[in-house]
């Protein structure tokens, strides 16, 4: 169906996305990058759901590793402690999530400008504190051991290829979800508040709504790459979702971009490369510890800000379509010439 | 269909409107005119609920909605344009127009998420109304057009066709004839009044005085924020005090700017 005018999805990008992802372990087969692809489909998961919250709805969270963890924990804490299989696990993964932030989100919904940010500031740090001291249920700083496996058709799914299949097919599922609204009455009603809040809110549009809703879904998407991250280690520790880790993921859509979906995968695919490297360097040069992660991250920040605001996804996306629209016109040309 | 009663607004010290009391009535084209500053749009603003009145009452179709939320106003049948128009630029002009469909469209976020049939469904009406509207006012050659690229006749049509996705029964258009040329202007009053034709209510704030005598069944004037006169375009053109009103205004200026000089 298409409707001349509307942003609708180019499903031939989509294929083309999963052509790459399909060959990848083909191409590149050391088994440390591997785990980093695997790690990069987790945390595209939650960039996706932060891109939306940023790009459509207009809100910062500086939380998101603390969705991450609570999605993590749960199904950790339930499958370890309590026996549950970890597919119960995820329903977990995603329901406390996204109560956490429908309660957040519900509060905040009248509220505009940065409360948003500063309250999942402290958000991500209360969950940190109570990852770390509620020792009963989370055993501390120390972490959880023993999670168990995903079986999926009696399989048991263990690091490298299988895993990085299933992380990348619900990446995948996530991304075509984000697509679809973002590409739906409900993303065209997001993006018209950026333009004009007073007169979207005059045809109807219920802005606090979208907002909450939005968020909502962007601590369902961190929920699920957590219940991915928890099950794929056979431990996990508060260390993994730290203000750092918020930091990381707004990094990844900051320089993708949050205007488009394709932004923060983009975003998030890059900032792997980085750490790829700095880890490299860091084997070799002596000042290269892995806290100068940060120091790449802030340079970043300050740099897309000040020269590329929208991020570095549509700028290379046109430029790429510019020069491919020359081709296709020399082609024609030459064609005619002959 | 409206009525105002005693309705009263301050912006700090400011008096804005002075127990302001009017109705229009259903099929109506009813003009509110008056010199600038004298809370045209004030009163707009508040009956679209873009902000509560400080006192007094305004009733839609027997219910009072001063105290209701902007968003609220769409579903209830109240739909406007804007003097400094509120495009959404960044997006085309039948996306801006479909934005007017919204309330129509009950796919939740869980649908659109999965796009399942009935939101595809939705999505294609929503398009084909929307392109109604785009041919009622003529702008079919623009459609798939970025809106921050139209010309201003262009926008105002656009932000008609937008409300009038609303299928509203009561239209409020703030100075939709500002900045038009006077063919374009005609052309306005012709849309306005075909859009009377189907059974719309059009209530309108307007400087372009052809336009508000041609079309107008009724004209309330407004000055300082308080209600002068109100009845026929042929009773207010003859009314001395309106005259005094936009007249003496400027009369005051030339005494005031002579005995400076």
């Amino acid at each position: 169906m298409k409707l001349p005018g509307v942003q609708q999805t180019k499903w031939t990008g989509v294929a083309i996305f999963v052509g790459i992802v399909l060959i990848f372990p083909f191409v590149i087969t050391q088994s440390f990058l591997l785990s980093q692809a695997t790690f990069t489909g987790i945390y595209v998961i939650v960039a996706l759901g932060l891109g939306l919250l940023m790009g459509y709805a207009g809100q910062i969270s500086l939380g998101q590793a603390a969705f991450y963890g609570v999605g993590a924990y749960a199904t950790a804490v339930l499958t370890t402690s309590y026996g549950l299989s970890p597919w119960l696990g995820l329903l977990f993964s995603i329901l406390i999530p996204a109560l956490l932030a429908y309660v957040m989100g519900y509060t905040m919904a009248r509220l505009s400008g940065y409360y948003l940010a500063m309250a999942t500031l402290a958000f991500g740090i209360i969950i940190h504190g109570v990852l770390v001291e509620w020792r009963g249920v989370t055993l501390g700083a120390s972490g959880l051991y023993g999670i168990p496996q995903i079986q999926l058709f009696g399989m048991s799914l263990s690091q490298g290829l299988p895993y990085y299949y299933f992380v990348w097919t619900f990446a995948i599922v996530a991304i075509v979800i984000c697509l679809n609204i973002v590409h739906s009455h409900v993303g065209r009603a997001l993006r018209s508040i950026h333009d004009s809040e007073i007169a979207a809110s005059a045809m109807g549009v219920n802005t606090g709504k979208y907002k909450t809703q939005i968020f909502v879904l962007s601590a369902i998407l961190a929920g699920v790459a957590g219940w991915l991250f928890a099950h794929m280690s056979y431990s996990i520790s508060p260390g993994s979702f730290t203000l750092d880790a918020s930091i990381m993921f707004l990094t990844m859509v900051v320089l993708g971009g949050s205007s488009s979906v394709w932004g923060a995968v983009f975003g998030t695919v890059l900032i792997t490369v980085i750490r790829i490297i700095v880890h490299e360097l860091g084997e070799t040069v002596p000042f290269i510890t892995s806290d100068f992660e940060h120091v790449v991250y802030g340079l970043i920040l300050i740099l897309v800000i000040v020269f590329t605001p929208r991020g570095l996804f549509p700028p290379i996306a046109g430029w790429f379509t510019r020069i491919m629209k020359q081709r296709f016109r020399k082609n024609i040309e030459q064609t005619k010439a002959s | 269909m409206l009525q105002v009663k005693n309705v009263t607004k301050t912006f700090g010290g400011v008096v804005a409107n002075k127990e302001v009391n009017f109705s229009v009535g259903k099929g109506e084209i009813v003009g509110l005119i008056g010199p600038n500053g004298a809370g045209k749009s004030t009163m707009f603003n508040m009956i679209s609920a873009i902000f509560p009145p400080t006192k007094g009452e305004i009733i839609f179709r027997d219910l009072n909605i001063e105290k209701k939320s902007t968003n609220e106003m769409a579903p209830l049948g109240i739909s406007r344009t804007f003097q400094n128009l509120q495009i959404f630029k960044r997006m085309t002009v039948v996306e801006n127009v479909m934005i007017g469909r919204h309330i129509r469209t009950k796919t939740g976020m869980l649908k659109a998420a999965l796009k399942l049939p009935s939101a595809k469904d939705e999505e294609r009406k929503a398009y084909e109304s929307a392109l109604e509207c785009i041919h009622f006012v003529g702008l079919e050659k623009v459609l798939d057009q970025q809106a921050g690229n139209l010309a201003l006749g262009d926008l105002r049509l656009l932000e008609l066709a937008r409300a009038l996705a609303v299928n509203p029964e009561l239209l409020l258009l703030d100075e939709i004839a500002a900045g038009l040329n006077q063919k374009e202007s005609k052309d306005m009053s012709k849309l306005i009044q075909k859009i009377r034709e189907q059974g719309i209510t059009v209530f309108v704030v307007e400087h372009d005085m052809d336009l508000v005598m041609s079309i107008c069944d009724k004209v309330i004037v407004l000055d300082q924020g308080e209600k002068i006169a109100e009845g026929t375009p042929q009773e207010i053109q003859g009314n001395q005090q309106v005259i005094t009103a936009y007249l003496g205004a400027e009369e005051m200026e030339e005494v005031k700017q002579g005995g400076g000089a």
